[in-house]
């Protein structure tokens, strides 16, 4: 499947200001089941200094300075990325291994220290009193892995409900957990969470879902901005991915920007400013097919 | 006195070894002279030793800094006079021992920020450095061009009961105490002189030489002439003194984070003269705070976008930023190992036995023993406790703590760390000790570099192991005594005052506007406190059955002190004028009271205490003076005669302040910038205090009274007596006050200073420009409105209102033209540290 995104980002600041550095996570990358046919940005005003680095979990990050009195900024990343079945669409379920034998596993030397990783806390991740006991009712003895996974991301799609602006981001997974109410952040730091408690690696997949349904089927939560959500160790099968929010196999619908251990690894923009005021900021997010863009353009 | 020392050894348990006696009540060799020495020159000798060495230290300003406590900023360092002692042979071993050490976990670190495989082959616990707060990954794969990667190093050490010496610690992220060492021996060395030369006493030296040409070795592969700075959280932090001392006795520019900026990917200095790129960093600020960009986002003390000037190779920072997850007690129970495998070599110095909690086995036995163990955090910054002083539920609780999150802590054995003679309370004491010792890498000979000698704290209680500086322990000078058996030379001693010059040539803004201020403090505390003096001293000579009110004379000198220190209403009330105690107390020792006496001698101190590495050791000393005195204003129920006799000692101090000044300071932009805040200030106080007492018209004796007094404040009294030699008139003061430019207390002389240090500075720093800048056309437009004012139309009395309308409007003109001038000359020198921008963290979740 083919998608055309468009991300904007615009900061509007109520004083003006002389200075800004920021760094930036949002440059999609060739994986084995997604291709990036074309990526270009730009940033208005235009940058004194721009240098790209790949991250300790190999993202692309960009980091940038404004060295002149501006009001406003604006970011724009557009990308033409093409997404295939993943090869965990045909695994059955029940026919993967025990979720203890992987837990095992990821405890020796065997495991990579890049798989590793991503079993222990982390900023946005902590283990709240209860949540071990909350994920081990899916993930019972001896309980394929992936079947108990799915599971799992089933029971949260049916416990939490979606609530924009009942979080923000230094709301904890604890917080999280007692309300049960948020927004795909929560929904995959909460997933997360589960999964490192009882020693599985777990990391956070920030990216894209397409904007318009296909004709028939109702409109995707997590549309239209910037979406997240969580990829599960298995091995033989490596990272596969799960989205809680919509209680789903992820397969060729979500584009994959980065992959960290929460949210703050993956930061899609953020900076510090020389300004004396408050700032507002506004994303927008436009994923569609490209033949969603010729109808458009004709119908202008 | 040594011979109740060895009785006091022979009468204890004999749990700890002691220095200085064997177990059989000998005298150790080391100690031979050293015991001989005391036991000749007898207790008072010491003691008066110990009052030299204090006295030394407290002379020079060392200080250490007690977070929390407003009180116990500037708290003096304390030095024991008795020094810790090892001889050249043990010293030979520990020596190799710390060498290894730092080879060691340089290879551990880089291999950390490199290719991981320690990890990989299981000989460091993969939750041992990926779950420690000290390992970036932002830092990751970044590499000085150096073998070395470790440059500083300290390490903790202590005498176990068996006679080995033990690694209690490993100090990475930005190690302090090698100032603190230098000053002690220092101090020493001035006091002892004979007896450091009888023991051959090592010297120091070799390791600041070293730390130097490592610094210039770093950065010569990309610059000749780096610019080095040194990064301070600032005053407010425990070791400032260090900071100060360091980086003034190394030739580096002391700055804090506000003082750079990044730009272009490279980090620049904010100077009076514009930006300057700065090519190393020597941080004492801890690693997370250093980039509130990449780091910890709420960081005042850090610069934003560091860590892209250090991924782009445009600035070193030493040590490098990463370091930190070598402070990291889990490590040391896999060093012996590591030793093995990495060097192929036993480790000499032993770790504390530590048993690390993230294995099942270890983390049992921990549980088990928890009673005899120190259970300690992996993470430098994270808890320390004996398991013994718990309470039960304390015990719960921590035992719960570990089991959920077990690769965060460690337990380890407690060392009975053995004891040396110490001087409490005028006797020689036994005390548990231990020792810092401090590694340089020299990245020439890629060796390390030991400093023979280091920093030695002793506790002040019997029997007390957790020494640190902030739990109250006291600093003992170390001596490696004899002859090294492989004797190198020693190298000459830095020259401090050679690097302090060539230092001076970079003035940070903020270090300029705090020298300013610093003047204008000065200025403003001598000016109270002259006025306050007369004042307290109508007020005391008044008859006991007086009303304030009705006496002009002393109501004049209180409104003008209101005036003066900025403190309205105050005494233009009338109900505080007739009980005036309470206010006069206030203004004398409030410190919280903006313009009181007491604030602007604080902030004097502080921006004093902020510029000290710009300072002379004699300035300090009198810093420290007045410190003192304002203490003694301060303490409580002081009564106004009490104050009146400090006031008298502080304005003679504040004088010397200046005094030494004139004297010591070269004439570079630290001592222009004084002056004009000094000017400023005093032609800005001159206007108030002539409009609050010359401006109205009583009979004839009242008037004659306060020009006299006004001529006292001014200390232009005794010249007027010997110019005019004549009776106080109006015209004569307001001749001699004004426009006599021989007088140097006159407001033309004070305005023309202004004005030549100003243009003394900006010639120097800037080169000569043709257009007046408008703080000089400010300036002079002042001293020509002096120059030509007309002083008998001054002089013209308004009949009805009985004041004088025209010296009114002109003091009131050249206070404004001078407040104008030195607003422009804050925008010209300080504009980048006059707004302290707002910082706003971007990140926020979107709406999904």
């Amino acid at each position: 499947m083919k998608y055309h995104i468009t991300h904007i980002t615009d900061y509007v600041y109520q004083s003006p200001s002389s200075l800004c550095h920021n760094t930036m996570v949002q440059t999609p990358c060739d994986l084995p089941f997604q291709q990036v046919e074309s990526f270009e940005q730009t940033i208005e005003p235009s940058p004194q200094y721009i240098q790209s680095t790949k991250d300790f979990f190999d993202n692309e990050k960009v980091y940038f300075s404004i060295e002149k009195t501006h009001s406003k900024l604006t970011v724009t990343s557009k990308s033409v990325v093409t997404l295939s079945k993943p090869n965990w669409m045909d695994v059955v379920p029940s026919e993967t291994q025990p979720w203890e034998k992987v837990q095992q596993w990821l405890q020796t030397t065997e495991a990579m220290n890049d798989i590793r990783q991503f079993y222990l806390p982390s900023k946005h991740v902590e283990f709240p009193t209860g949540i071990q006991e909350y994920a081990r009712q899916s993930f019972s003895e001896g309980r394929p892995i992936m079947e108990a996974m799915l599971d799992l991301n089933h029971r949260i799609h049916s416990d939490f409900t979606f609530t924009p602006g009942f979080t923000d981001i230094s709301t904890p997974v604890s917080k999280v957990f007692e309300t049960k109410k948020g927004v795909c952040q929560d929904y995959a730091h909460f997933t997360i969470a589960c999964l490192r408690s009882i020693g599985l690696a777990a990391k956070y997949v920030s990216g894209y879902l397409e904007t318009l349904p296909p004709p028939g089927k109702p409109k995707m939560v997590g549309a239209d901005a910037s979406h997240a959500w969580v990829a599960l160790y298995i091995p033989g099968l490596d990272w596969v991915e799960f989205d809680a929010t919509n209680d789903l196999l992820v397969s060729d619908m979500h584009v994959r920007v980065a992959f960290g251990r929460d949210f703050a690894d993956v930061t899609p923009l953020k900076g510090i400013i020389y300004s004396a005021g408050n700032q507002m900021m506004k994303v927008s997010v436009d994923v569609r097919r490209p033949e969603e863009l010729d109808q458009l353009k004709q119908s202008v | 006195m040594i011979n109740s020392y060895l009785q006091e050894i022979q009468s204890s348990d004999g749990k700890f070894l002691d220095e200085l006696s064997t177990r059989d009540g000998q005298i150790t060799p080391k100690w031979v002279k050293l015991a001989n020495y005391y036991e000749t020159v007898g207790s008072e000798k010491v003691a008066e030793g110990l009052e030299q060495v204090s006295r030394q230290l407290r002379e020079n300003g060392v200080t250490y800094n007690l977070y929390g406590d407003r009180d116990g900023l500037n708290r003096p360092w304390n030095l024991d006079p008795i020094p810790m002692v090892f001889d050249a042979k043990e010293w030979e071993f520990i020596e190799r021992g710390l060498k290894q050490r730092a080879h060691l976990l340089n290879l551990i670190l880089k291999d950390i920020y490199g290719s991981r495989q320690l990890i990989r082959d299981g000989l460091i616990p993969f939750e041992l450095i990926y779950h420690h707060q000290g390992f970036l990954r932002e830092a990751d794969k970044i590499m000085l061009d150096s073998e070395l990667q470790l440059i500083q190093y300290s390490a903790d050490l202590a005498r176990g009961s068996n006679g080995q010496m033990w690694v209690l610690d490993d100090r990475t992220d930005a190690p302090s105490g090698a100032g603190y060492t230098l000053e002690n021996r220092a101090a020493m060395t001035r006091v002892f002189p004979e007896l450091i030369r009888e023991n051959e006493v090592q010297k120091i030296s070799s390791y600041y030489q070293t730390l130097k040409d490592t610094l210039s070795q770093l950065s010569s592969t990309n610059i000749e002439n780096p610019r080095i700075v040194m990064l301070t959280p600032g005053p407010a932090n425990e070791t400032y003194f260090e900071h100060a001392y360091l980086s003034s006795f190394m030739g580096y520019t002391l700055v804090v984070g506000e003082d750079l900026t990044v730009s272009d990917g490279h980090v620049w200095l904010k100077t009076i003269k514009g930006l300057e790129k700065v090519d190393v960093i020597i941080r004492r600020v801890d690693d997370v705070f250093c980039d509130p960009l990449e780091f910890k986002g709420d960081s005042q003390l850090g610069v934003v976008g560091l860590m892209e000037a250090v991924r782009q190779k445009n600035v070193l920072v030493i040590n490098p930023l990463g370091v930190r997850v070598l402070e990291n007690p889990g490590l040391m129970a896999f060093l012996p190992k590591l030793c093995q495998h990495i060097l192929g070599e036993d480790l000499i110095l032993n770790s504390v036995a530590t048993w690390w909690c993230g294995h099942t086995n270890e983390k049992n036995y921990v549980i088990e023993n928890i009673d005899q163990l120190v259970i300690r955090s992996i993470n430098a910054f994270g808890e320390t406790v004996f398991g013994g002083n718990l309470s039960s539920s304390e015990k719960t609780d921590l035992i719960n703590r570990i089991n959920t999150d077990p690769y965060l802590f460690v337990g380890q054995e407690v060392v009975d760390f053995s004891t040396t003679p110490s001087w409490i309370n005028n006797k020689l004491v036994a005390r548990n000790a231990v020792f810092r010792g401090f590694m340089v890498a020299d990245v020439l000979e890629k060796d390390y570099h030991v400093m023979p000698g280091g920093l030695s704290r002793s506790a002040p209680e019997q029997g007390v192991f957790l020494v640190s500086n902030q739990s109250g322990s006291i600093s003992k000078d170390t001596w490696i005594t004899g002859k090294r058996t492989d004797i190198v030379a020693d190298n000459p001693v830095i020259s401090p005052s050679r690097k302090l010059m060539r230092q001076l040539h970079v003035m940070p803004s903020r270090t300029g506007e705090r020298l300013f201020w610093l003047g204008r403090y000065m200025e403003r505390s001598a000016y109270t406190i002259r006025l306050m003096r007369m004042a307290l001293l109508a007020y005391n000579e008044a008859d006991e059955d007086i009303h304030v009110h009705e006496d002009v004379v002393l109501s004049a000198l209180l409104v003008s002190l209101t005036n003066l220190t900025g403190t309205g209403p105050g005494f233009t009330e009338k109900r505080t004028l007739k009980n005036p105690e309470k206010e006069l107390l206030s203004l004398n020792t409030d410190i919280y009271r903006i313009g009181s006496l007491a604030h602007s001698i604080q902030s004097f101190l502080s921006n004093g205490y902020a510029t000290r590495d710009r300072l002379s050791l004699d300035t300090w000393r009198i810093l420290e003076s007045v410190s003192n005195e304002l203490n003694k204003v301060r303490k409580n129920n002081a009564s106004l005669m009490e104050v009146y006799d400090a006031l008298d000692n502080m304005v003679i101090r504040m004088m010397a302040f200046y005094g030494l000044n004139i004297d010591n300071m070269t004439r570079t932009s630290t001592w222009h910038l004084l002056n004009m805040g000094r000017f400023l200030e005093s032609s800005g106080n001159f206007c108030v205090l002539l409009r609050s007492l010359l401006s109205k018209k009583y009979d004839m004796e009242t008037d004659k009274e306060l020009w006299e007094n006004t001529l006292r404040s001014n200390e232009s009294l005794v010249t007027y007596r010997y110019q005019y030699r004549s009776n106080l008139e109006l015209r004569s003061v307001l001749e001699l006050l004004l426009i006599t430019e021989s007088n140097p207390r006159s407001l033309v002389y004070q305005v023309l200073k202004i004005d030549n240090h100003y243009q003394e500075m900006v010639s120097k720093e800037f080169g000569h420009s043709t257009e007046l800048s408008n703080i000089r056309k400010k300036l002079l437009e002042a001293v020509t409105k002096i120059r030509l004012v007309n002083i008998d139309q001054l002089c013209t009395l308004n009949e009805k209102k009985n004041n004088y309308p025209y010296l009114i409007d002109f003091l009131n003109d050249i206070e404004r033209l001078v407040r104008e001038a030195s607003m422009l000359i804050s925008e010209e020198f300080f504009n980048h540290t006059s707004s302290r921008f707002m910082r706003i963290q971007t990140a926020q979740l979107p709406e999904i």
